[in-house]
């Protein structure tokens, strides 16, 4: 079923005992990437166990570190669903935009780094005129040189 | 065990169509940030519209998002990389603050020679970064104890400073003020040596704290801080840029009365407070039940700190809270303020190097408070056979710059907050055994989230009184707050 385009919607089991919950999810809906990350922000709430019942499948289960009721429990869960979502799509906005961020952390970098040589900006030149668009994303020339560039980036 | 379910919206992602952001929840608002540091707060399904690629060129808020980089059409790389570039600027320049150890104590005493200092102001003023600062401690929170070398220190700076290098100097003294006179206060002030003390509160709270501390008492330190306000004064020196800097030590005891603390600062006329947490490790177990605290007691601490502070701003007040003004620069403006804990890489070992009275050199003071606990694991180098080369690329430091890369700790990398925060990784071993540790038990990480956080809340509520308080502080130019380090409490 789905609640509106675009937003296929689902039911997450998991058991529930005296202290813990448990999950077992699977690595084609929630990469495994997710599932340590997610588990991560869990620590300094409960004790986090991780298994592999099965092939695809992680096994994950939570242990309060107090006593706790039905109802925190549920909450847990709920809040552990909703990060494990929040985590799967931080990793799939982090994959897509992987060149994006190593080309203006290099960029970047080199800016801060370097005072290039006479030989170094032949170099850089000579490579742009050779790489076509590397990320196929690049402003038209005219439309960025178009622009006012004459004040800083202000924040808010 | 009982079998339950949960029901789950997955929301569509139309990645190929965004650029890299990351985001949270702050004051009921979602908040998206960037890796240059700029910021928007969503309303209600706006990031569901993002996220699912509904932001197009007739969304109300595209051109923000562009030109903020949360989309990908029309992303100027190339301006992008430019504002990155300024928030990462501390990688270009090399060490600038330099944190002079002047005598050693224990069971292997010694004061630094002048041969030792000669050698640390040629390596320091050999660097490449134009501006230098020198910061100097002793044993027991006392550098007048070397009297001699430290006045040596500084005149061979200026000299050298003056007719080769044409570098900005800056020093700064950290003392308690046990063994300081008049001498040496206008030796001070004639040579352009910044103070900086502790002072804990009103007199019952400090000396109280010191105590167990150790350090001068509140007499005594209130009566230096109005000397050099007075000497300042009566010299016409500027006293946003002049005047005497303190530091807060929180003990168990101070956690009731942050008003009064923030009171007592405003009485004394000083311009910036520092509030830093103690550290069980520097404490013996019957001590730490004493004055210690937990995180959160901490923490809440802190915040009613920070609001009161503010309202005294908003009174009137010039009172500067130094972490505060630090994050509110990294949020409200493009620049960085230069706080070697709170750079991505840390700056411990590329902007901050610490010095042994021996001339053995450590990556940042902590590093060199582990060796004279007898753990050298941090030495990185000695003044007597030096190369600024080789010491940026010591593995060491090359191991702290990776251990405090937020991009690639867990609770950092994802967190709308990265942009903002840093993490000491030499405070993370000697706190958790580990370079890396867990950013969970990391006080000064959740402090700074929390003060951040509370930035935030002023913006969000568009709260304007509060917002011009964070702007004049963002502006500061205090040498107190820019290019400073959180430091510790001078014992």
């Amino acid at each position: 079923m789905a609640s509106q385009e675009g937003t296929p919607e689902s039911r997450l089991g998991f058991s529930l005992s005296s202290n813990d919950i448990s999950f077992e999810l699977d690595e084609s809906v929630y990469p495994l990437e997710a599932i340590y990350g997610a588990s991560y922000l869990f620590l300094d709430r409960c004790y986090v166990y991780l298994t592999r019942p099965k092939d695809q499948i992680v096994g994950v289960r939570l242990t309060a570190q107090e006593a706790a009721g039905a109802k925190e429990l549920d909450a847990l869960a709920g809040s552990f669903a909703n990060e494990l979502l929040s985590q799967t799509l931080r990793l799939k906005l982090a994959q897509s935009t992987a060149r994006i961020r190593e080309y203006y952390t290099a960029a970047a970098l080199r800016a801060a780094t370097s005072s290039p040589s006479v030989d170094d900006l032949l170099a850089e030149l000579e490579s742009e005129e050779l790489l076509e668009d590397p990320l196929e994303i690049m402003v038209p020339w005219e439309e960025k040189h178009g622009r006012d560039q004459g004040g800083e980036s202000s924040n808010g | 065990m009982e079998q339950r379910s949960i029901s789950v919206t997955r929301p569509e992602i139309a990645a190929d169509g965004l650029g890299f952001f990351r985001w949270g929840q702050v004051a009921g608002k979602v908040l998206v940030t960037n890796d240059a540091g700029e910021w928007a707060f969503l309303e209600d399904g706006e990031l569901a519209d993002l996220i699912g690629g509904r932001v197009g060129s007739d969304h109300a808020r595209f051109e923000e998002f562009q030109s903020k980089g949360l989309v990908r059409d029309g992303l100027d790389l190339d301006a992008l990389a430019t504002r990155v570039s300024k928030r990462s600027g501390h990688v270009r320049f090399g060490p600038r603050l330099h944190v002079v150890n002047l005598t050693r104590r224990g069971g292997n005493p010694l004061d630094m020679s002048a041969e030792t200092a000669d050698r640390i102001v040629d390596f320091a003023l050999k660097g490449t970064s134009p501006a230098i600062s020198f910061e100097f401690q002793g044993a027991d929170g006392d550098p007048f104890a070397n009297l001699a070398v430290l006045q040596h220190l500084v005149q061979q700076a200026q000299s050298i400073s003056q007719h080769t290098a044409g570098k900005t100097l800056r020093f700064r003294a950290l003392s308690n003020l046990r063994s300081m006179t008049e001498e040496i206060a206008e030796w001070m002030i004639a040579n352009d040596v910044l103070l900086s003390t502790t002072l804990d509160g009103p007199a019952a709270l400090h000396d109280d704290n010191r105590a167990h501390l150790g350090g001068a008492t509140h007499a005594d330190v209130v009566r230096w801080i109005e000397y050099f306000q007075r000497r300042y004064a009566e010299l016409g020196r500027d006293p946003h840029q002049w005047n005497v800097d303190a530091r807060l030590a929180v003990t168990a005891r101070t956690l009731a009365s942050p008003r009064e603390v923030a009171d007592e600062y405003v009485a004394r006329k000083i311009g910036v407070i520092h509030v830093r947490p103690l550290e069980a490790w520097a404490f013996d177990a019957e001590t730490w039940r004493k004055i210690g605290y937990t995180q959160p007691q901490y923490l809440e601490f802190r915040r009613t700190l920070l609001d009161y502070i503010l309202e005294l701003n908003r009174g009137g007040s010039d009172l500067i809270d130094s972490l505060a003004a630090v994050i509110a620069a990294k949020i409200l403006t493009a620049r960085d303020p230069g706080t070697v804990d709170l750079q991505s890489p840390s700056g411990a070992g590329s902007s901050q190097l610490a010095y042994g009275a021996d001339g053995r050199i450590f990556p940042c003071d902590e590093a060199r408070v582990i060796d004279d606990s007898g753990d050298s694991l941090f030495e990185i180098g000695n003044v007597a056979d030096v190369d600024v080369g080789r010491l940026t690329r010591h593995p060491t430091v090359r191991s702290i710059a990776s251990a405090s890369l937020l991009d690639a700790q867990p609770m950092c990398t994802d967190s709308w907050s990265k942009p903002y925060v840093g993490i000491n990784p030499v405070r993370t071993y000697l706190t958790q055994g580990d370079l890396f540790g867990q950013g969970h038990r990391c006080i000064e990480l959740a402090e700074q989230l929390a003060i951040a956080t509370r930035i935030f809340e002023s913006l969000a509520a568009a709260d304007t009184a509060d917002r011009q308080v964070f702007e004049r502080w963002a502006a500061t130019e205090s040498p107190h707050v820019i290019g400073e380090r959180l430091g510790k409490a001078v014992p």
